[in-house]
């Protein structure tokens, strides 16, 4: 069977600035696809690309058989997009909203009352849906982009951070939403900056920093790939600020990386039986005791650490970063 | 068929445009409050005791075209608000030529120039009692007006990088257009060099054929230069939009 997406050295130039850097990858029908990159990595910007938004400097897409050089118009008519943030007409009602949308994509009047009744009720959102859409929370916002997203029975839904600025229980709704459609046959692009997100959804994850895709495979794969790699977690007692003891550990010998993660110091090495008595005896030395120490399965996060050389979450972003990101956003937003 | 398509697709872009614009009772009339204003400060004139009758009639025709010009470029405005919002980026991933954006877009601008321009006229009329010559000839230079100034409102739409610049670069062009472009003071009594500067203004083309739409010459003169203020601004405006559409 064809691939769904099929993305050939994909390059964005902004000026002189290279936002996507000759990615290739390919999204297998029925499949869902995580691109997992910290903010300003590429993730938007390629998405655009791939939806015939925004032109690619060099390389293409292939959308179920089409490119999006040639035939943009063909595949968006076959992918529905779920932006970041939501994009409805604030000053419309849901319905109205619904309406216009299944109108651009040619549906007739019948057609369009059916399909928005169908969503509506799906999404529970049939009770508001002559709202204006302003007045929504931000979860039936996202509720309302993926049925508007919807609605011209796509055959590829491409999501960018389906549940980023959701509260929990939102998110897990949207999550489940995903896998309902991933199982009734749709083939999900999906971006995320969250490693549990990529790793609770997708089937396979392609790992993007600075616009180039670094890694590609299955989460588990993904996860064993920092072969060799072990992490050590440790907590020190009574003290609040862990983060003074990182500088120190980096130091001993044999240590490749630590964060800190979740209030645990996290020490990534190919040798733990060697660094665990270094490690005890220099805290030790320097006046703390260790109150919990355990070692720990290696997760996506290692791998993402392993390949990057940074934690997705404690990075700021750098200058360049973010004129990345706010160009992928601006122009058009 | 599909030529067909594509100005559907222009015609719902528009109504869903001017849907979110008539939505809102109070933009309608805050946006016609400011003409209503200003006729009614202007037909009042010094020492009078008393709404000077004849400046009015010559007032009212000068009030229809710059309302014009308000409402078509507030209404294109919408490009930068969408753009700033993100709703633009529905209307691109979805199968729709650039084209068609453009033309929902202009046409949008078009018939809120035009509209707002009836009220005005409208009101002249009810409680003025000015009367046009032909009522087609009037519609003809608004519909002609309200295309160019739409025009003038994508470059502006289309160069701005958020609402609030294209708002101050709007008003930049807006107000000198309205004091210069024969709506208050008559062309001809100017002085140097302003005379040429309202030549350049197509509102002075506007209100002119509003003037004078008995005067066929005359009107014809007006109807070129606004066709050319048209066709002049909707290409700068369309290659405008057209590059940061298809980035």
């Amino acid at each position: 069977m064809e691939d769904a997406i099929h993305v050939q050295e994909l390059t964005k130039f902004y000026g002189s600035l290279l936002a996507v850097d000759h990615v290739n990858f390919s999204v297998k029908s029925k499949e869902i696809f995580g691109l997992l990159g910290p903010n300003g990595a590429g993730k938007t910007t390629s998405i655009r690309m791939i939806c015939g938004m925004l032109r690619p400097t060099s390389g293409t897409a292939i959308v179920a058989g089409y490119d999006v050089n040639q035939k943009p118009q063909e595949v968006k008519r076959r992918i529905g997009l779920v932006p970041d943030i939501s994009n409805l007409f604030g000053e419309l009602s849901a319905r109205v909203n619904l309406d216009f949308t299944g109108k651009l994509y040619g549906l007739d009047k019948k057609t369009r009352r059916q399909r928005i009744d169908q969503v509506l009720e799906l999404f529970k959102l049939k009770e508001r849906q002559n709202d204006l859409v302003k007045y929504y929370s931000k979860g039936m916002h996202r509720r309302l982009t993926i049925a508007a997203a919807l609605l011209h029975q796509p055959e590829i839904l491409v999501m960018d951070e389906p549940t980023s600025g959701l509260d929990a229980q939102t998110a897990r709704l949207v999550r489940e939403i995903i896998l309902d459609l991933n199982k009734e046959g749709r083939a999900i692009l999906l971006t995320t900056h969250q490693i549990e997100e990529a790793e609770r959804l997708a089937h396979r994850v392609g790992i993007i920093d600075h616009g180039n895709l670094i890694a590609l495979d299955t989460p588990e794969k993904l996860r064993n790939s920092s072969a060799g790699v072990h992490a050590l977690e440790i907590r020190i007692l009574g003290d609040v600020d862990q983060q003074k003891w990182i500088p120190m550990i980096k130091e001993a010998d044999g240590v490749d990386k630590v964060l800190l993660v979740e209030g645990k110091i996290r020490i990534l090495s190919k040798d733990l039986s060697r660094i665990i008595p270094v490690v005890v005896s220099l805290v030790d030395k320097n006046g703390g005791k260790i109150e919990n120490i355990s070692v720990a399965q290696p997760t996506l996060e290692d791998a993402f650490i392993n390949l990057t050389g940074k934690s997705i979450r404690e990075e700021p972003m750098s200058k360049e970063e973010h004129v990345r990101s706010r160009l992928a956003r601006s122009g058009l937003r | 068929m599909r030529p067909f398509v594509g100005f559907m697709h222009a015609v719902w872009i528009a109504e869903n445009d001017l849907r979110q614009s008539f939505k809102s009772v109070r933009h309608v009339v805050w946006s016609l409050l400011f003409p209503i204003f200003m006729l009614f400060t202007f037909s009042f004139r010094y020492g009078a005791t008393g709404p000077d009758v004849q400046f009015v009639n010559y007032l009212i025709p000068g009030i229809v075209g710059m309302t014009a010009m308000f409402g078509s470029i507030n209404e294109t405005m919408s490009i930068v608000w969408d753009k700033s919002l993100g709703v633009f980026d529905r209307i691109l991933a979805a199968p729709v030529s650039s084209t068609s954006i453009i033309v929902g877009k202009t046409m949008a601008g078009a018939v809120m120039g035009v509209i707002s321009a009836l009220v005005l006229l409208l009101i002249g009329r009810a409680l003025f009692g000015v009367s046009f010559a032909n009522i087609w000839t009037v519609l003809l230079i608004l519909l002609l007006a309200s295309f160019s100034f739409t025009g003038i409102g994508t470059i502006i739409s289309g160069l701005a990088s958020e609402p609030r610049e294209a708002m101050m670069l709007s008003n930049l062009l807006r107000f000198p257009m309205m004091f210069l472009g024969g709506v208050f003071f008559p062309v001809e009594n100017m002085p140097m060099p302003l005379p040429y500067v309202a030549r350049a203004l197509p509102l002075t083309y506007a209100t002119d054929a509003l003037r004078a739409s008995g005067n066929p010459i005359a009107v014809l003169i007006d109807v070129v230069a606004l066709l050319a203020y048209t066709a002049g601004t909707m290409l700068v405006g369309s290659q405008i939009l057209m590059r940061i559409m298809t980035r």
